[in-house]
């Protein structure tokens, strides 16, 4: 289990939140704090007050993986192989392994042909998708996804949640703006204001957001 | 006024596009899959690429803009209030519009990259142009914020308006659907005639159509309509 608890750290101030194993879909206005939650769960920010720990353990002590909102500011490398490899790279194992691995990697993705693209000329969609394939690689503990659903198409996005659906990460905390992605999580977080206003399945949270823009289209339209 | 695309291709090693068309007045919807070339295109009829064969010809054109899937690209502002004036707009109504005015003396690289988007929209959107060029405008927003952004895109009533994105749920109302799939641009023709060739349509769309009952439109009122249609 991930527990906050009496979390402060810019817009966040949310006094006990706790995120089971599965899928959890962080939704809520743009400025809400959904970034910062992400980044708290990821350790790539320190909370001001409070405590986040992933199943007793720091963030920074837990193997994550991170897809930020900004295509551009995953990329580290030169080649889309370079960046995919660089997780396998910082942690030393051997050249034969990686290779093999990036390329099982790129595979799943569906990416394989760009294994040798400069990053830099790929589209925003193509960036993100090499961006989760880098962070899947070095098989996380924790994979935080900041908006990866806002540059692919739908068919991209329905394969991609196919493998965060694997079971092979025991937490995906992800952010997205598409009310239908978010009912097809395990968890629904709705933040407003910094705070989290509702947390629950997906049906228990979407009820309480009946009549707001959050409400899923499909579930208005009956399909 | 018109954009018109005349037998225009665009090659790399293992990838092409291939192009032809006309755009005419109204709102165009362009869809395709991740990395088929929609940027590229929009890139094409913004005059900003030039194709590697064919011709891009506007005419009657005097006004372009360009609205970049990343809206950090656009940012030229040390302060919001000066991205605003960057722009060449009055910033009070644009900040207010955007709900930022009381983070005006901010960098627009504070923002979130949805509150980004939304400042850079609102800037855009501040203007009438000839040719209005939106590469993804939805993503990053925020439901209410899709919905604000659909209801200005949908006043605009005179010039081309060409709409890029993979978006599945909020549209404008829009006249005309494209899509690019095997590595061709295709007209699928005017709405509501265009939605039943349409290969990247929403699943919403696809199963409101299954139902015999196809939209007038693609607004959320639109695909409402349709489903509680008897």
């Amino acid at each position: 289990m991930i527990s906050l608890r009496s979390l402060r750290h810019q817009v966040l101030d949310i006094p006990s939140l706790d995120i089971q194993p599965g899928i959890t879909s962080v939704i809520g206005p743009n400025g809400s704090g959904k970034t910062t939650l992400l980044k708290c769960c990821a350790g790539i920010a320190e909370p001001s007050a409070g405590t986040v720990l992933v199943d007793g353990h720091s963030p920074r002590e837990t193997e994550t993986g991170w897809v930020n909102e900004f295509p551009d500011r995953n990329i580290l490398f030169e080649t889309v192989a370079d960046e995919v490899a660089s997780p396998l790279r910082f942690r030393r194992v051997s050249c034969e392994m990686i290779s093999s691995r990036v390329d099982h990697q790129l595979g799943v993705m569906g990416i394989i042909h760009l294994r040798d693209r400069a990053v830099r000329d790929l589209s925003g969609g193509e960036k993100i998708l090499v961006a989760l394939a880098a962070a899947l690689v070095h098989s996380p503990h924790v994979l935080v996804l900041d908006e990866y659903d806002s540059h692919l198409d739908a068919g991209r996005a329905r394969a991609i949640d196919d493998i965060l659906r694997s079971g092979r990460i025991p937490y995906v905390i992800r952010c997205t703006q598409q009310m239908e992605t978010a009912a097809l999580g395990d968890r629904i977080v709705y933040l407003e204001n910094g705070r989290a206003i509702h947390h629950g399945s997906p049906p228990e949270v979407f009820s309480s957001l009946s009549g707001s823009a959050f409400y899923p289209l499909s579930l208005r339209c009956g399909t | 006024m018109r954009v018109e695309l005349d037998d225009v291709c665009m090659s790399r090693e293992g990838w092409s596009l291939s192009a032809q068309g006309i755009f005419t007045e109204g709102i165009h919807l362009v869809s395709g899959d991740t990395g088929s070339g929609k940027t590229t295109l929009a890139l094409l009829l913004a005059g900003l690429l030039p194709p590697s064969s064919g011709t891009v010809c506007r005419e009657g054109i005097s006004s372009l803009m360009v609205s970049f899937q990343f809206p950090e690209y656009h940012v030229t502002g040390a302060t919001i209030r000066d991205e605003c004036i960057s722009w060449g707009i009055d910033p009070t109504g644009v900040l207010t519009a955007a709900n930022l005015r009381d983070r005006q003396d901010l960098s627009p690289l504070k923002l979130s990259r949805g509150e980004l988007k939304r400042l850079h929209l609102a800037c855009v959107l501040a203007r009438d142009y000839d040719l209005l060029v939106l590469d993804e405008p939805f993503s990053s927003l925020d439901c209410r914020e899709k919905e604000r952004v659909c209801s200005a895109i949908s006043r605009r009533t005179t010039g081309i308006t060409v709409i890029f994105t993979h978006e599945q749920m909020q549209f404008p109302r829009v006249d005309y659907i494209w899509e690019i799939a095997r590595g061709s641009l295709h007209n699928r023709g005017s709405v509501p005639g265009a939605l039943e060739a349409w290969e990247h349509a929403p699943d919403i769309i696809k199963k409101l159509i299954a139902r015999g009952k196809v939209p007038e439109n693609i607004t959320p009122s639109d695909l409402l309509e349709a489903a509680c249609r008897t």
